[in-house]
């Protein structure tokens, strides 16, 4: 038994009638084998939803993860093969996000990362970059996010934030200075649950940048996104 | 159809047969209280564990090819790539390449013209696309071995850095996906990275081919 799980590679025992094996990791790829009941297959690596098995004779091919399902582990357990889920998703801890959308009429893009402490509260550094016709800018932030329905498929966040915004007008444009203003963030939007790893998220900020000069500036930005949480 | 009309009316005729065993059974739960004990099955739960089974689906690049920068030549290109295979079918995708872009025709021509400095001259761009896999297939050297391809479908957005200043930039391609082995790939990509600038005077829309042949693991 000992020697079993010392093993490089997880070995496992057919427990259905039959496993397909294909030559590759997809769909279309042909059927070349097929491992029958109590026969052992070595797990050596997944590929999405694809394993690559190993039988005793040497042969190597792809099985995919709804058959393995049916196979038992050297100590006599059923083997699961996780899919991240939407229970994953309520759990999660880490998750990074990518958008895009509008910044005062600028194409922006957008990088997020961010840590949740509790169910309802997350917090996030914000990267962003928007190219307009006049001037482009980088922002960079710290935000906290609040998440009063976590469990919601489609659940609303409320989010405060403070960072920088580094404006350069279009140097074919005109000669004027580069500035770095301090901005207060004030966000809303929603997350929509897709599935395994991804989430849309949907969101409006708005950016009040304290300038040196007489007035402070408001900007308003609108992003749709993917996050991947972990 | 007519399968369905005759599982109705077997249904109709086998429900009181039943209702009438489930009656019979509640009645003998009564009188023998005892027996559902003995006669309940000695059932064991399953136990499940997760697979120790390790997870590919990351992979990490370099390429190297030619890219074609409107009115600034076709110049060398280099770059990494990171991907996420999120199913057999999509993937997504983030690039990193830089290109040096030479004299336009016009500055040559002209002689003293120059519109843009050396430095400004270097390119650089970042990318994040979604991939869709297509035409999966085999291809076989002689007749003892064969390599699983792909083709794939790729587009998003990202940003140029070039003659100082961002350009937001959407990139579309087509890429031959060639995998050596199970965890080594060869790519071939065309990739048209499409951006507005004014460099030249007026506002116009650029479209870059690059192509370029590239390396990839899987971890």
């Amino acid at each position: 038994m000992l020697q079993a799980a010392d093993r490089e590679f997880e070995q496992a025992t057919v427990n259905t009638s039959y496993i397909d094996m294909r030559t590759g990791p997809g769909r279309a790829y042909p059927v070349f084998h097929v491992v029958e009941r109590d026969e052992i297959v070595e797990l050596i690596k997944r590929r999405t939803d694809w394993i690559k098995v190993k039988t005793k004779r040497g042969k190597t091919g792809w099985a995919h993860v709804s058959h393995m399902g049916d196979t038992v582990g050297f100590d006599g357990k059923q083997l699961a093969f996780k899919q991240a889920g939407e229970e994953d998703y309520l759990a999660r801890r880490w998750e990074i996000g990518f958008n895009g959308g509008d910044f005062a009429g600028a194409n922006a893009l957008g990088a997020t990362l961010g840590y949740r402490f509790t169910q309802n509260l997350t917090a996030e550094v914000k990267l962003s970059q928007a190219t307009g016709q006049f001037s482009d800018s980088k922002m960079a932030g710290l935000a906290l996010m609040h998440q009063p329905f976590p469990h919601w498929r489609v659940s609303p966040f409320f989010l405060l934030g403070s960072g920088v915004i580094d404006t350069s007008p279009d140097t074919t444009l005109v000669q004027t200075e580069d500035r770095t203003d301090t901005a207060l963030i004030v966000g809303a939007g929603a997350y929509v649950y897709l599935s395994r790893r991804f989430v849309m998220r949907l969101e409006y900020n708005n950016y009040l940048a304290l300038t040196s000069r007489d007035e402070n500036e408001e900007v308003n930005e609108w992003k749709m996104g993917f996050n991947v949480f972990f | 159809m007519e399968n369905g009309i005759q599982r109705l009316f077997l249904a109709a005729l086998l429900l009181p047969l039943s209702l009438s065993a489930s009656v019979q059974a509640q009645d003998s739960d009564e009188i023998n209280p005892g027996l559902e004990r003995v006669i309940s099955p000695d059932t064991q739960r399953r136990e499940i564990r997760q697979a120790k089974v390790d997870t590919e689906d990351f992979e990490i690049g370099i390429f190297y090819g030619v890219m074609n920068v409107e009115d600034f030549g076709t110049n060398g290109s280099a770059g990494l790539r990171l991907a996420y295979h999120v199913s057999e079918d999509f993937f997504m995708e983030a690039n990193y390449g830089v290109s040096t872009t030479r004299e336009t025709s016009f500055e040559k021509l002209s002689g003293s013209t120059q519109i843009l400095t050396d430095d400004q001259r270097d390119l650089s761009y970042y990318n994040l696309s979604v991939g869709y896999n297509i035409l999966p297939g085999e291809i076989f050297l002689g007749d003892k071995y064969a390599f699983n391809s792909n083709f794939y479908l790729i587009a998003g957005v990202g940003n140029t850095n070039f003659a100082d200043e961002e350009h937001f930039t959407y990139n579309v391609g087509l890429g031959f996906r060639f995998y050596a082995t199970d965890w080594i790939a060869v790519h071939i990509d065309v990739r048209d990275h499409i951006f507005e600038h004014d460099l030249l005077g007026e506002d116009q829309v650029v479209n870059n081919l690059e192509t370029h042949a590239g390396i990839t693991f899987f971890f």
